[in-house]
């Protein structure tokens, strides 16, 4: 008995800190970053950075001498970019990320997965509201917003899924969905969460928080070094588990490996063909593009799953 | 044990050297330049040079910043925001004069209202000549100066504070 507890207790260590959560995910989140640079690079006509460029340039910030500005909570400014990293680290678990089981899981665990991945942008905002600046400040009310007109669509169309699969737990909704290509069976929903991912990242047309022909580098003009390099970590980490938890979702289940990496490169690409193809939006555009259409096609498309359900039953 | 110490040391060092080589963030600052060499620097960083391949962004805030770019002579206008910009950059930073106005001055040498090059006010790494520097040039200049970090002899202890390089104008 004594022998299996300390075997479970080094089997969820592993899994936290080194696969699939951890160092893994960090080093797949600095690839995928890669991945994203050069395909918009080579859709620009340009070669683009080499295979190494996110790792050189998160160690070159890790190395770089951070300095807390005046007048700001120094705990806060230190403590927030740690708790962002940390908090989608920890939705990695629930997660059917490189293609295995999740590690862990319990009813109602896409919420909290879900509410972890916000968390990124919560933290960019708070430190966004931190400092004096005031490239900042604009940054950090233009983050929240954006936060609050896509977190609802997002979450209504993660939960298209869950409610065909009738759980509210991952583990069980991609067992549903492996095979079943939901995208056909719900369009609107595929569309929205594609959509919500691109906000979430503060990818391009969606960048207004971040615009830095306006606003510098939104709430993260003040941050250098380690700040800015856990910020940018934290991103690239949200954007595979955006990736991985959508195909699982909406284009039937990452089983293996090497579907999650086919079915995760391929949105990519979706996500990076948009980027270039598209300029920024303004803030009030961005909010009425969520609340007029986002959520209305979501919404549209509940009434048709409830409806349909009604007939079958 | 102070032998393995040293060793770990070494390669972090190492690593750190590697890094910042490999990903060098420029800012660009006009401190009274005719616009010129200002222009040649966009050229550098569009599509057709694309210094992405080297790492190189354009960064708007000076925090985020590793390389200035300074281009022209320095006015008695610029030189409190050159020196202010200069001190909001994170250690390590380099700067990078570009054109012959940032070297000495240039053709607005003798004008009441300009101090002379950019090494009059901040400690300056590489030079940069050219009326204005083709694009080539510019990544020559920046390839050079980050090779240059290699050899110990240059690095972050060869910084002049602001205080010694603002009383120099004085």
């Amino acid at each position: 008995m004594g022998s299996t507890t300390i075997k479970d207790v080094l089997l969820s260590l592993i899994a936290l800190l080194i696969f699939p959560g951890g160092l893994f995910l960090l080093f797949v989140g600095l690839a995928y970053e890669w991945i994203d640079r050069k395909l918009l690079a080579r859709m620009q006509n340009r070669v683009g950075p080499r295979w190494f460029q996110p790792l050189a340039d998160t160690i070159k910030l890790l190395a770089k001498e951070e300095v807390v500005p005046d007048a700001v909570d120094a705990s806060l400014f230190i403590g927030l970019p740690i708790v962002a990293l940390a908090g989608v680290l920890t939705a990695a678990i629930y997660m059917p990320f490189p293609g295995l089981p999740p590690v862990g899981s319990f009813p109602g665990d896409l919420i909290v997965t879900v509410f972890l991945l916000s968390l990124v942008t919560i933290c960019l905002g708070l430190a966004g509201a931190n400092t004096l600046d005031r490239f900042s400040l604009v940054g950090a009310t233009r983050a929240l917003t954006q936060l609050f007109a896509y977190e609802a669509p997002f979450l209504l169309a993660l939960l298209g899924p869950a409610f065909v699969a009738g759980s509210w737990e991952i583990s069980e909704i991609i067992g549903y969905t492996d095979g079943r290509w939901l995208l056909i069976t719900q369009p609107f929903g595929f569309i929205v969460a594609v959509i919500g991912l691109i906000g979430k990242l503060e990818i391009p047309p969606l960048d207004a928080p971040e615009a830095e022909t306006e606003i510098v580098a939104g709430a993260l003009t003040e941050y250098s070094g380690r700040g800015l390099a856990l910020f940018r970590l934290g991103k690239g980490v949200a954007l595979v588990l955006g990736l991985t938890l959508i195909a699982a979702f909406y284009l039937g289940g990452v089983a293996t490996p090497l579907l999650f990496l086919a079915k995760t490169l391929v949105l990519l690409l979706v996500i990076v063909g948009i980027h270039a193809l598209f300029t920024r939006l303004r803030i009030d555009q961005t909010v009425g593009l969520w609340w007029r259409y986002g959520t209305l096609l979501v919404l549209v498309q509940w009434l048709g799953i409830i409806i349909w359900q009604g007939v079958m039953i | 044990m102070v032998q393995r110490d040293s060793y770990f040391q070494n390669l972090l060092a190492r690593m750190k050297t590697w890094s910042r080589i490999n990903s060098p963030w420029v800012l660009h600052f006009n401190s009274g330049s005719c616009n010129g060499c200002d222009i040649e620097i966009l050229a550098t960083l569009t599509p057709r040079y694309d210094l992405e391949r080297f790492g190189v962004k354009l960064q708007g805030s000076p925090r985020h910043a590793d390389v200035l770019l300074c281009t022209g002579g320095v006015t008695r206008q610029a030189r409190d925001r050159l020196l202010r910009i200069y001190s909001q950059m994170h250690e390590p930073k380099f700067v990078v004069a570009i054109g012959a106005c940032a070297l000495t001055g240039g053709v607005f040498r003798d004008c009441y209202n300009i101090l002379g090059g950019i090494e009059k006010v901040i400690p300056v790494d590489a030079y940069i000549p050219g009326c204005p520097p083709r694009p080539e040039a510019i990544i020559d200049g920046i390839v050079k100066l980050l090779s240059s970090l290699q050899a110990p002899a240059v690095g972050e202890g060869d910084q002049v504070s602001i205080d010694e390089a603002g009383a120099e104008v004085r």
